[in-house]
């Protein structure tokens, strides 16, 4: 019921929308709401303005009063779909099939009907334009300038939508970039500058960032301006985990590539901060994908070599790792008589056997086989599961399996195969962001979201030693609960390649002022002024001869966090000799980027009412139970209701907690208790 | 009597599917994170940017069990290496062992493979007290370094891994060590497997004497390191797999992934129609003489299992393009691979049901003291070309039209006026594939036996003085057909300092075949361009250029397939 004198002045909400379901989040005074409902793919706005209406009648409140933090997907989506704008690239001159050419590698080692995805920008829409500029900045050939007028004459006859410029070493030299994008602006078509998006050495994956930014302005700009009729303060995750306003992501949506994701490790990010836990590893596992990623006590890992639908994407993003493994995979037995899972997905549609049309057995109808589910419902029983077609589908792999092996195998040892299978390439997955990247998972907490998280988190955890998982409070939601919880980020950087510091201490100031002048400014624009605004400095340092950078936190001025001016050669051989296990001390260090990360600090969510810390542990009753298939043998498990719990809980195990959006699957051996905030810490 | 202790015997049939799986997974996951160390420390553009390197683990018997996805060349032909070094030296943990010799489990002079031993150390007695190994003594009692105790493996060691990488320089008489000569001993070094480590400690002395004997030291020793680097990895992370899963069954499973491959293969052989299939190619010359060098192949399949059989093949040649027999190997095991499709380890079991025959002292079985520098780089492709030529006549529907059929190997070197110091550049240049029967061939990219990428020309500018002065797609270059071949690139590179360049490059004169009606693809071609006038060179060969003069090469297209009908070429 609506209470007039309780009206909330003003309402954010984070909207997350995934393929099944959107959701939102917002604050409330009573703490945080939490609502999904069926997304809409041909236009995804459709739902989130049902949604905000939705919004509008619960709080009262009027819609110019909601404030929106969105994580779309509509920028990937168009991409793999190829239903980008009609764009032309302009390059140096002798550099036009730089997109076309790539690296040079195919694809598949030995796959001999492999293809190459087409370039994002066609043959005939991509021109050379006569310049050039060397490594150290010196211009061995003027920009030809009648050359720019014919280019612009063929520009405007070619009617494109959109205009990606990239010149080899813009970065040293923007002058020839910006000549041109003064000559183009004449034709009223978005513009992808390199130097602005992207001033950093590698010229295919630096063209290939601003060729996308160029071939989803459009649509991206469009889509937001639809849904800005409807939240007239709108704001977008980006791929680094901050939000930038809806007119900056129109101008730049290269930077929202991975903004759906990005949004589930902010909200894990902000749990683990909660609850003082320095690192964490996400597990984000949805229907076709997972996506993992890991936080230090620096914060999240980021990375500038992240690819998208076979293109790289240079900017900034979080490091996220995505398998095309989810509970949609699908089982089969191979020629060889290898039990594969994935990476064909029943998807949405048909989807897993159990949601009734599907036939292929998945990770889904293994789950619910073994009784992992709890209940055969999900969304708290709004959407029902069909075991009978799980079994079935089971039954027909378990045979194959019996065949391959010379015995006969059950369906529900088909099952639990299915489950260790689809767990090996989780684990591998985690490997790749932890391991691989030279972390100890032994030293992180495993935090798992999404709507099937929860169901294989401990068996990982136990796989990889990870010490205790913290399953978060609406887990199928924390997408959504972190794109509300954002902070305004802005990422600027720039190639500077300087071999010694105390040389070049000048040169690397200036350029941090620079660049801080220009963020200052832009974070003011958007509404941040004075303590709102934070600006964080690193370089990103290597030895003279190597390829690939390490990132040092760098001091600003004197005092202060990071590394001084002194420090930075003995900071970057520790990071090396920790990620690497060794270092090379009499070597060079040679300083290739300054980057600068800007923040404007937004306000902290409320969460629902701290519950008074327990005086005493108590083991929580549940009155209910089910049948869970751990080993071959049946096991009786507690079934809780995450709601009911309360904080302080110890849970009986082996149990199942259920609650709108999630499950958490506990088996034999681990232990669990609910803590202040209403997170399930477990230990494997 | 009890039966636990005995040791289990190995049944391929007893293994439990998903287990299966999960050590697929886990063996390659170690050989990709070993690529990925190995590339993020290294200092030469040709190993980090270009991933000019393989990845592998090897069982204690030196059976491959799994390889990252780099190099097709490297991965076929590691085997012999690890057997050789092997063969030599009875190599302990905390060792490691070097070689490139061709004729002792190398392939060409600049692809240095270094090996070690995993396992065998205390820590691992740590884990779930499931390992029978808890030796402390490093080496078995009675061996000794000095007497080789060939296929003995200590008692303490559990698995070998492996890398090769190609070092941009490994002396002789060109900068980058892919110039012309003729005998191994012009080609640059020659390392008979050697401990590099011992006990963990580089050997200073021996690393005196390589470094000695290349341009670059530098650099060279900096991959070295990250080469050595790259091995730990390997050791710790399988280390860590026997520490959770145990020895017993970590190692039936590695014989389960052989015999799985080996299963794969047999099916994949059996599906091809019983019978005998010839053909021929040849590559255009050896760079000495005018002459074509013929390579003749007879597959013959019966069953499950096929003989490959390179009888005719000319003889070896005075000229650098001698294929000693692992790369002969690894060309057919390529071939194969390729027929089989799928996520498949790359152990092994594959090449079990396949035999070669490569004459000795021909051009696919080169004896001592060949000059082999482009055996590894052309030779290896005209061997993949003769080899899907013949099966298109029994799988007339799989097999692609030919690919460009070489490398273009381009090496310079000279005195970087920035530092005074030495410097050697390597790369690969890119070319057409052949059309498939139901898709146009890929253009731009590297065909069969390797896959390395180019140094962007932002990065190359930075390391050497060179410049980049075009890159592009050689339009029409593919051959036409129904479906089409993909188009070759054109590649211009300006020396800022005067420089020694070398070409190695094939399929000048003998195009890439077309199938089924398919054309041709354009042959390649290059030139030096010397003042603004170009002049067009041998596909093989060193030249002296002068500061501002630049070399293009325009790269062959792929072979089409099928008759085209009014469909124009690109």
């Amino acid at each position: 019921m609506k209470q007039p004198g309780k009206r909330l002045r003003r309402v954010r909400v984070g909207v997350d929308t995934g393929g099944t379901f959107t959701d939102f989040v917002f604050q409330t005074e009573e703490g945080l709401r939490v609502f999904k409902i069926a997304s809409t793919p041909m236009d995804p706005s459709e739902a989130i303005t049902e949604g905000l209406r939705r919004i509008v009648e619960l709080t009262g409140v009027s819609l110019s009063a909601i404030e929106v933090v969105h994580g779309t997907t509509v920028g990937t989506n168009a991409l793999l779909q190829r239903r980008g704008a009609r764009t032309a690239l302009v390059t140096t001159r002798g550099f036009e099939d730089v997109l076309a050419i790539g690296r040079q590698a195919r694809p598949a080692l030995y796959d001999l009907h492999a293809v190459r995805p087409a370039p994002l920008i066609p043959d005939e829409l991509r021109f050379g334009i006569s310049e050039r500029v060397a490594a150290t900045g010196e211009v061995l050939e003027e920009l030809d300038e009648r050359a720019l007028q014919s280019l612009v004459g063929k520009l405007k006859r070619a009617r494109v939508e959109s205009i990606a410029v990239s010149l080899l070493f813009s970065f040293v030299h923007p002058e020839h970039e910006q000549r041109i994008a003064e000559a183009l602006a004449g034709l009223g078509v978005p513009l992808s500058i390199s130097h602005r998006i992207l001033p950093e050495y590698r010229e295919y994956e630096r063209t290939s960032t601003v060729a996308i930014n160029a071939y989803l302005q459009p649509l991206m700009s469009a889509y937001l301006n639809r849904l800005k009729m409807h939240a007239p303060t709108l704001r977008v995750m980006q791929s680094s985990g901050g939000s930038i306003s809806a007119d900056v992501a129109g101008e730049e949506p290269v930077r929202t590539i991975l903004s759906g994701p990005a949004g589930g490790v902010v909200g894990a990010l902000r749990v683990s901060r909660e609850v003082a836990i320095p690192g964490i590893i996400t597990f984000d596992m949805g229907g076709t994908s997972t996506d993992v990623a890991l936080c230090d006590h620096q914060g999240m890992r980021m990375t500038n070599e992240g690819s998208v639908a076979g293109m790289p994407v240079a900017v900034q993003m979080m490091d996220i790792h995505t398998v095309g493994a989810g509970g949609g995979s699908i089982a089969r037995v191979d020629e060889g008589g290898s039990l594969r899972v994935g990476p064909e997905s029943a998807g949405a549609q048909p989807g897993p056997a159990c949601y009734g049309r599907g036939l292929e057995p998945t990770v889904t109808d293994a789950n619910l086989v073994l009784g992992r589910f709890g209940r055969a419902w999900l969304l708290g029983g709004e959407f029902k599961l069909d075991e009978g077609r799980a079994r079935t589908a089971l039954t027909r792999l378990a045979s194959q399996m019996s065949r391959a092996s010379g015995r006969r195998v059950s369906v529900r040892e088909a099952a639990r195969g299915v489950v260790r299978v689809v767990n090996t390439n989780m684990e591998r997955a985690l490997r790749v962001i932890s391991v691989e990247r030279g972390y100890d998972p032994r030293e992180f907490v495993l935090l798992p979201f999404g709507g099937a998280g929860g169901l294989h988190a401990v068996e990982l955890a136990r796989a990889l030693r990870v010490p205790s998982v913290i399953a978060p409070v609406s887990a199928g939601a924390l997408s959504a609960t972190g794109a509300l919880s954002s902070d305004v980020v802005k990422d600027w950087s720039r190639t500077v390649m300087l071999e010694g510091l105390k040389e070049n201490y000048a040169k690397i100031e200036g350029a941090f002022r620079e660049m801080e002048r220009e963020a200052r400014a832009a974070l003011r624009l958007e509404g941040f002024i004075g303590a709102r605004q934070r600006h964080e400095r690193s370089l990103a340092v290597r030895y003279k001869g190597q390829s690939f950078e390490l990132e040092i936190k760098w001091a600003r001025g004197v005092g202060g966090g990071g590394v001084g001016r002194n420090r930075l050669a003995e900071a970057f051989h520790q990071a090396h000799r920790a990620r690497y296990g060794y270092a090379q001390e009499a070597n060079h260090v040679e300083v290739v980027s300054v980057r600068l990360r800007s923040i404007g600090i937004v306000e902290k969510l409320r969460v629902a009412r701290e519950r008074p810390p327990p005086g005493k542990v108590r083991a929580a009753a549940s009155r209910e139970f089910a049948t869970v298939y751990f080993t071959e043998k049946p096991a009786r498990a507690h079934l809780y209701n995450r709601d009911e719990l309360d904080a302080g809980t110890r849970l009986h195990t082996p149990c199942i907690v259920m609650e709108y959006s999630a499950t958490t699957l506990i088996p034999p051996g681990a232990e669990a208790f609910v803590d202040e905030h209403g997170n399930l810490i477990i230990e494997p | 009597m009890k039966r636990r202790e005995q040791p289990q015997r190995f049944d391929s049939k007893r293994f439990d599917p998903t287990t299966l799986e999960i050590y697929r997974a886990l063996y390659t996951s170690v050989a990709e994170e070993m690529g990925i160390a190995l590339r993020r420390t290294a200092f030469s553009p040709n190993i980090k940017e270009r991933r000019d390197y393989s990845c592998a683990v090897f069982d204690r018997e030196g059976r491959v069990i799994a390889q990252g996805d780099h190099m097709p060349v490297h991965l076929g032909s590691m085997p012999m290496a690890v057997a050789a070094a092997l063969q030599e030296i009875q190599i302990a943990p905390g060792d490691v062992v070097a070689l490139n010799d061709p004729f002792s489990g190398g392939t060409h002079l600049p692809d240095v493979t270094l090996v070690t031993a995993v396992g065998g150390e205390e820590e691992l007695a740590v884990g779930n007290g499931q390992l029978a190994v808890k030796s402390k003594s490093r080496r078995h009692p009675g061996a000794h370094p000095l007497l080789p105790t060939a296929n003995c493996p200590l008692p303490t060691v559990l698995f070998y891994v492996a890398n090769r990488a190609h070092h941009a320089d490994i002396g002789g008489a060109t900068p980058g060590s892919m110039g012309l000569a003729t005998d191994v001993y012009g080609e640059g070094l020659r390392i008979p497997p050697v401990r590099i480590v011992r006990g963990g400690l580089v050997d200073e002395e021996l690393m005196r004497l390589l470094l000695a004997n290349v341009r670059g030291t530098t650099e060279r020793r900096a991959d070295f390191e990250a080469q050595i680097g790259s091995l730990k990895t390997g050791a710790t992370r399988l280390k860590e797999i026997v520490e959770r899963r145990g020895i017993d069954e970590t190692r039936a499973y590695a014989a389960h992934l052989i015999a799985y491959s080996a299963r794969l293969m047999r099916r994949t052989i059996g599906e091809i129609p019983d019978g005998e299939y010839r053909a021929e190619d040849a590559l255009d010359d050896d760079g000495v003489s005018k002459d074509e060098v013929k390579i003749c192949v007879r597959v013959k399949v019966k069953g499950e299992s096929a003989l490959v059989d390179f009888k005719g093949s000319a003889p070896q040649v005075a000229g650098a393009v001698n294929a000693v027999e692992a790369i002969t190997v690894s060309a057919v095991s390529y071939v194969f691979r390729c027929l089989l499709g799928g996520d498949v380890p790359a152990s092994a079991g594959l090449m079990e049901p396949i035999e070669v025959v490569a004459p000795r002292g021909s051009i696919v079985n080169a004896l001592h003291p060949a000059s082999v520098a482009g055996g590894n780089v052309e030779t290896s492709q005209r061997i993949v070309d003769v080899l899907f030529r013949a099966l298109h006549q029994a799988l007339p529907g799989r097999i692609p039209a030919a690919s460009q059929g070489t490398m273009n190997n381009l090496t310079i070197g000279g005195i970087d006026s920035r530092t005074n110091q030495e410097f050697a550049y390597y790369e690969t240049v890119a070319g057409g594939m052949g059309a498939r029967p139901l898709s146009d061939g890929m253009s731009a990219v590297h065909t069969h036996m390797t896959n390395s990428l180019n140094t962007p020309a932002e990065a190359l500018e930075y390391a050497y003085p060179l410049r980049v002065r075009a890159y592009r797609i050689r339009k029409g270059s593919g051959g036409r057909g129904k479906q089409q071949g993909g188009n070759g690139v054109v590649r211009e590179i300006e020396t800022l300092v005067p420089a020694r360049m070398s070409l190695l490059s094939d399929r000048r004169r003998l195009a890439p075949y077309g199938l089924d009606g398919g054309e041709d693809g354009s042959t390649g071609r290059e030139h030096i361009i010397h003042k603004g006038r170009a002049r067009a060179i041998a596909s093989k060969g060193s030249w002296q250029l002068e500061a501002r003069d630049r070399v293009r090469i325009e790269t062959p297209g792929g072979g089409g397939f099928g008759k085209s009908k009014g469909k124009q070429g690109r």
